[in-house]
């Protein structure tokens, strides 16, 4: 929290809706992120060389210059983190921006606690594994045999056969594989799966926790895959090729 | 049927013609032998004639008398036509005037054809040389060739007619498929417009319907899409707008109503996604997605979580579209926990072919009259139950569609012990 006090993070919002783009960066900024808001890719590219930003929220329905080919140009530029916001059911749309680069999606109508539970995740992730962001993004993420695929927010058992993971579940286990051999505070979790879950949140990681580790047919009591850290915490002892 | 009859017909037919044939070859064979006998005994001397008979009187089948009255077998008298036939036949045998029999040939003889007596008045004296002859009996059906050739001839006929009747119903049964496809899915591919005249304008017709009906859902699924794509940014919009209104309580039912909005939405556009089905078809843990189902049913409502249950094997892969089938699923279940306030899904074992999965709820069931109904778009049951989940009237709609989609289907049932089972099956 103190991090955040120090230095807002300045974000960059790409919407074409001028009341959502206005509503969106007085909702952010009520939160203490620093906001500039753009209509299209074409402001949006000029706002991006005139400053420096910490993450990019990009709409993928820009008129002009659509959203995928602005957020093509940028991971061409850097790898500065994007969350997208797709349209509801467009499952194309989103799995070619995650393909393209893009750190997460939300769906609009969006419920904006929910965003701003991801923009924070992502900012977390980004600071927190810098040195892996521009392999990470994007690629399939293999361990023990098992694949998650990022872009299409699946699992696949040794067989390739896909395993249904819960909203919460995946994002779990993709911060547990994207850190692998590294120890996840529960704090760090909880983060995750805020805006996800009702009912409190602290039984919440137990409970997704013991569900990844039947799904990964790791035995509860004798975890060799996620194993429980004592002070609490949670580390994925495996090791992660990206491909 | 009509085979049949034919079939006896010509058998008939080909019996009496072959009574016929041998009819007349037996009448020719006993006239030449008769008339033979009857010229060897008037060409003798009256005094030597019972000699020579003696003498001629050797075969089994005939015996020959000279008598002082014509014959008086007890046998009635042979039948016209045969009799008619005979003496035709008698007469023929050449023989010269002087000899012929003085009063005309006397034939006896049973209808059943056995035995014969013929009696010849001789021409020099006044007596009469009787034959009684056993004749064979008709046999109609004694040929060797005779049992192959109707065989093939009736399986050659039966092999025809089927032949014939298959041609002329499989339009019929082509058609019949394909209404049934089309019920199933609108996109079902069109008949082949060839065959009989008759037979390709049918087709035709059926596909010019079939592409009405798709233009008819087509409009009405993007007019929904519409709708659902410009509800998105006023929502969007309000949601954001109710982050900052001060009063919690009122910012929370604003954000309770926009959920109920947003699900409404989502559904609408669902069924317009599901119509489309573009979605590649994968592997996928049939056990796992549902119990992945199962706790996000409870993790959205904690109240109910204890009442949800999955038996089955704890692993089960299928071939499907993981999205869709996971939101057929998810309807089936949250049905069961809105109505129902429960749900005991089971997997059961493949059969046939197939995979039922079950969804049970404890709730106060379905009318009978409602268990279809419920199906179609935008139904809602009692206003009482709509109000208080908030539906469109689409999930089961959206169900439904994606299981048949799959190969599959589902169906409602009131259970006995009370409470709704929903059975979905999948090609396993």
């Amino acid at each position: 929290m103190l991090r955040v006090m120090e230095q807002m993070p300045h974000i960059l919002v790409v919407d074409d809706d001028r009341e959502i783009r206005d509503l969106l960066a007085r909702f952010l900024e009520k939160h203490r992120l620093r906001i500039t808001a753009v209509r299209d890719a074409k402001e949006a590219r000029r706002a991006w060389s005139n400053g420096h930003y910490q993450m990019v929220v990009l709409d993928l329905m820009l008129p002009g210059e659509g959203g995928l080919d602005f957020a093509r140009w940028l991971r061409a530029h850097s790898d500065v983190p994007i969350v997208m916001l797709t349209a509801m059911g467009e499952e194309t749309d989103r799995i070619v921006g995650l393909e393209l680069g893009a750190d997460d999606y939300v769906a609009k109508p969006f419920n904006p606690r929910e965003l701003l539970a991801r923009i924070r995740a992502v900012l977390r992730r980004a600071g927190d594994a810098a040195e892996h962001r521009s392999e990470a993004t994007g690629r399939s993420l293999r361990f023990a045999g098992w694949t998650l695929e990022p872009a299409r927010r699946r699992l696949l058992n040794p067989e390739g056969v896909e395993i249904a993971l819960t909203g919460g579940e995946y994002d779990l286990l993709l911060a547990l594989a994207e850190r692998a051999n590294r120890v996840l505070t529960r704090d760090m979790l909880l983060d995750l799966l805020r805006g996800r879950q009702a009912g409190p949140f602290d039984r919440a990681i137990d409970v997704a926790i013991s569900r990844l580790r039947r799904k990964l047919e790791d035995d509860g009591r004798n975890a060799q895959l996620i194993k429980t850290v004592r002070g609490g915490g949670y580390v994925l002892a495996a090791t992660v090729e990206r491909t | 049927m009509g085979l049949a009859v034919v079939q006896v017909a010509g058998l008939a037919i080909h019996a009496f013609d072959r009574i016929d044939v041998q009819r007349l070859a037996q009448a020719r064979n006993v006239a030449v032998r008769v008339m033979g006998l009857y010229r060897t005994v008037v060409m003798t001397a009256p005094a030597e004639r019972e000699a020579v008979l003696a003498e001629l009187r050797h075969s089994p089948d005939l015996s020959v008398e000279l008598s002082n009255a014509p014959p008086t077998a007890e046998l009635p008298e042979a039948p016209p036509f045969e009799q008619r036939m005979l003496r035709v036949n008698l007469n023929l045998v050449p023989m010269p005037p002087q000899l012929h029999p003085r009063r005309p040939i006397q034939v006896l003889g049973g209808a059943g054809w056995h035995r014969l007596v013929i009696g010849l008045h001789l021409p020099d004296e006044e007596q009469w040389l009787n034959f009684t002859l056993d004749v064979e009996p008709l046999r109609p059906w004694h040929s060797p060739t005779f049992l192959a050739a109707f065989l093939l001839m009736t399986a050659a006929a039966a092999g025809l007619t089927l032949w014939a009747v298959r041609r002329l119903t499989a339009p019929v049964r082509t058609l019949a498929a394909a209404a049934e496809a089309l019920g199933r899915d609108v996109n079902a591919p069109p008949l082949p417009e060839d065959g009989p005249l008759e037979v390709a304008t049918a087709a035709m017709a059926f596909n010019t319907m079939a592409a009405r009906i798709r233009r008819f859902v087509q409009d009405r699924t993007e007019m929904l899409t519409a709708i659902g794509h410009d509800l998105r940014t006023p929502i969007t919009r309000l949601k954001l707008r109710a982050e900052f209104v001060e009063d919690e309580e009122q910012r929370g039912k604003i954000l309770a109503d926009l959920e109920e909005l947003e699900a409404m939405v989502s559904a609408t556009l669902a069924f317009g996604r599901d119509a489309r089905s573009s979605e590649p078809v994968s592997s996928l843990d049939l056990a796992e997605l549902l119990r992945t189902v199962l706790d996000e049913a409870g993790d959205a409502r904690p109240e109910a979580a204890e009442r949800l249950a999955y038996e089955g094997p704890p692993h089960a892969t299928v071939r499907a579209r993981p999205l869709a089938l996971k939101r057929a699923l998810a309807n089936l279940v949250s049905n069961a926990v809105s109505y129902g306030g429960s749900a005991r899904v089971r997997l059961g074992p493949p059969s046939e072919g197939m995979l039922a999965i079950e969804v049970e709820d404890e709730g106060p069931g379905i009318a009978p009259a409602e268990l279809d109904r419920v199906f179609e778009p935008f139904h809602r049951g009692e206003p009482s139950r709509s109000r208080e989940t908030g539906g469109v009237g689409l999930g089961l709609a959206i169900a439904r569609n994606i299981f048949r989609a799959h190969g599959g289907d589902v169906t409602l049932a009131n259970r006995p012990a009370g409470g709704v089972k929903a059975t979905a099956t999948l090609p396993a």
